[in-house]
């Protein structure tokens, strides 16, 4: 017998099949909102911007991605780079290898939910372009809704996009790469991001 | 090699006063939350429903990560986990291999298997890495470097990435550690993870980490190859929810982990093959009495709060997984030298029950242990029996005392010959007063 059907058997030999799931989870009704969401994102060391209105929003991203890049070079995906017009940015094809965005300074991405309790932000593969462009810029900046906030973990994965789990990462990103594993000391930029910055599209 | 370092006298109350913090951050986080008990109890709830049916479950998994595009393969133990994992490994003709935390690859100690046929791997957990330096296991299945102060990382690093001699900062040392760390990144050929969670609905891997150090190695590299035992699976998205709520708040007093990515199928240009491990998991759940153990999330409460582990340390229990959880999953998955009398060595305070954020009752699976299975250590039963016979005997145990009062700094002393030396490798004993008790109030009778 393979290894597979003995696991599995034998494992159905000692289970009984009775006991019942307990059901959805009785979330109770916190109000989410951009300003909760960016207390909570202080507090996991990132910084946030906004809400900045959408034909602003080129204005406002250009002085504070070139200052972080402070010559380096900055990458967004090609449909942002679109829609945010001339800018530090350059698209990046989403079929060139991750090894060439080793020296990116700072990715431009788009966000799909932003989670009050926790600061997190989901960042869906395809708006990264390249899977690893979030983790292996310096800094990076996420754009998002104002009304992609929700509450907790339970409505923001009720929210996820219908095609997120589906050949692709689906990462929820809580402020900037961390370790303590120093003597419990805090450092931030343990091998991704130095900094994460969330800037706030208001709702036309 | 073991490292040059100094034991200092201070280190034990530094570990437990490390540990402990992680505690406290554990309790401030859990009571920000409005409803954290009923969110124990679903998860608990949770947990036994998937266990009870861990079968369908996994076979969901499988034919949902399969339809993804993942290729999965089973493992009935250590052995065969290593031999699927090299075999991919050179089939893919990879030599240079990341891997991010996993506790089950530590527990089929993959890292030498594969050294030994010729596959560098480099850890690429902080933590991690500081213990592959210093050739040692990790201490603590959080936090693995937690025994180790900033002098001893500094030290490490200089010898073995020639940083500058005598650097403590933990910032400047971080740093030095992704410098070298990304280069490794760059060049490996495939990259190693462990799993949180394995979502059967959707055939999804759960990834948490604060480093990024996984999603480094799961994008860069065009093989990803995940481990996780039978016990990582629950049913729904939904579920996750619970889950994500509660593990970093119970193992760091975080909100969420920095990175939480859910992997579903391999990336367009990649493969991901996921290794399913039973490593006598089946036989904890054949067992109703222990079988909740398998409901742990592995988020190191118990350990955190523990006033054995807080002072003995991780490496005490001679097991990947020490602490409490580790204590009751030895007597089955352990292997070794003291793991069927890790129930034993427990004060049943039941400190690590009321922490549990999946609601097992660690202090009763222990006594479980106690009652049952677990086999007395054979030396301490033998000391044990002689203690009971000069107690009987009040005047010999009178005079023995008395001998050892005076005698006892050539007992508590490690010198070739000593029949105590192997008992105090890893202990020391207390002053002795210079009298007994007995002798003492004679005196002052007299």
């Amino acid at each position: 017998m393979s290894s597979r059907d003995s696991i599995l058997q034998r494992v159905r030999q000692s289970t009984q099949k009775r006991v019942e799931h307990p059901g959805a989870f009785p979330s109770p009704a916190l109000r989410g909102g951009w300003r909760g969401f960016e207390d909570r994102l202080v507090t996991v060391g990132g910084e946030s911007i906004g809400p900045v209105a959408r034909t602003q929003l080129a204005r406002v991203l250009r002085p504070v991605v070139e200052h972080r890049a402070s010559g380096g070079r900055v990458i967004a995906a090609a449909s942002l780079c679109l829609e945010l017009g001339e800018g530090p940015w350059t698209p990046v094809a989403d079929d060139i290898p991750p090894h060439d965005l080793e020296d990116v300074a700072v990715a431009v991405v788009r966000g799909s939910i932003a989670v009050m309790e926790n600061g997190a932000i989901g960042i869906h593969g395809k708006d990264a372009a390249v899977q690893a462009l979030p983790f292996l810029c310096e800094t990076l900046v996420v754009l998002l809704s104002v009304e992609s906030v929700v509450p907790d973990m339970h409505e923001a994965l009720a929210a996820l996009p219908e095609d997120a789990l589906h050949h692709r990462h689906f990462t929820w990103v809580s402020g900037p790469s961390k370790t303590a594993d120093i003597e419990q000391t805090l450092v931030i930029g343990a091998h991704g991001p130095r900094a994460l910055i969330a800037v706030g599209i208001d709702a036309e | 090699m073991s490292l040059l370092l100094q034991y200092q006298p201070n280190d034990v109350k530094r570990h437990d006063e490390a540990v402990f913090d992680l505690r406290l951050r554990r309790d401030r986080a859990m009571q920000e939350v409005p409803d954290f008990t009923v969110l124990k109890r679903h998860a608990a709830a949770i947990k036994a429903h998937t266990l009870d049916h861990l079968a369908d479950y996994l076979e969901m998994f499988e034919a949902k990560a399969h339809a993804a595009g993942a290729k999965v393969h089973w493992a009935a133990d250590a052995k065969e986990h290593n031999e699927i994992v090299l075999n991919l490994l050179q089939h893919h003709g990879v030599r240079r291999m990341v891997k991010s935390k996993s506790m089950l690859t530590e527990e089929c100690q993959l890292n030498p298997f594969l050294e030994s046929h010729g596959v560098e791997v480099t850890d690429t957990d902080l933590g991690e890495r500081i213990v592959q330096l210093g050739n040692e296991p990790p201490s603590h299945i959080v936090v693995p470097a937690i025994h180790r102060r900033r002098d001893e990382i500094g030290e490490l690093f200089h010898r073995h990435m020639n940083t500058p001699a005598g650097e403590t900062d933990p910032a400047r040392l971080t740093e030095y550690a992704r410098q070298d760390l990304r280069s490794r990144f760059l060049d490996a050929q495939a990259g190693l993870t462990g799993v949180n969670f394995a979502i059967a609905e959707t055939g999804t891997i759960v990834v948490c980490t604060n480093e990024g150090n996984a999603d480094l190695g799961m994008s860069l590299p065009p093989l990803h190859i995940a481990s996780m035992g039978i016990d990582k699976i629950i049913p729904t998205v939904d579920d996750l929810a619970i889950f994500l709520r509660l593990l970093a708040r119970s193992a760091t007093g975080q909100h969420i982990t920095a990175y939480t990515s859910m992997v579903t199928g391999p990336l367009r240009s990649g493969e991901l093959h996921i290794v399913i491990v039973d490593g006598g998991r089946t036989r904890l759940l054949e067992d109703p009495s222990k079988r909740r153990a398998l409901g742990c999330i592995r988020c190191g409460a118990c350990l955190n709060t523990c006033p054995v582990y807080r002072r003995a340390g991780g490496h005490a229990y001679g097991e990947p997984v020490p602490g409490p959880i580790g204590s009751v999953l030895a007597p089955i998955l352990g292997s070794g030298p003291v793991a069927a009398s890790l129930p034993q060595a427990s004060t049943l305070c039941g400190s690590c029950t009321s922490v549990c954020p999946v609601g097992i009752d660690l202090h009763k699976l222990l006594l479980e242990w106690r009652h049952g299975t677990a086999k007395p250590d054979p030396d301490l039963r033998y000391g044990l029996r002689i203690a009971a016979w000069l107690m009987a005997r009040p005047a010999l145990y009178r005079r023995v005392m008395k001998v050892v009062c005076r005698g006892h700094p050539l007992i508590s002393k490690r010198w070739p010959g000593n029949p105590a030396s192997r008992w105090l490798d890893a202990r020391e004993l207390p002053e002795f007063p210079p009298m007994s008790y007995y002798e003492k109030r004679r005196s002052e009778n007299r």
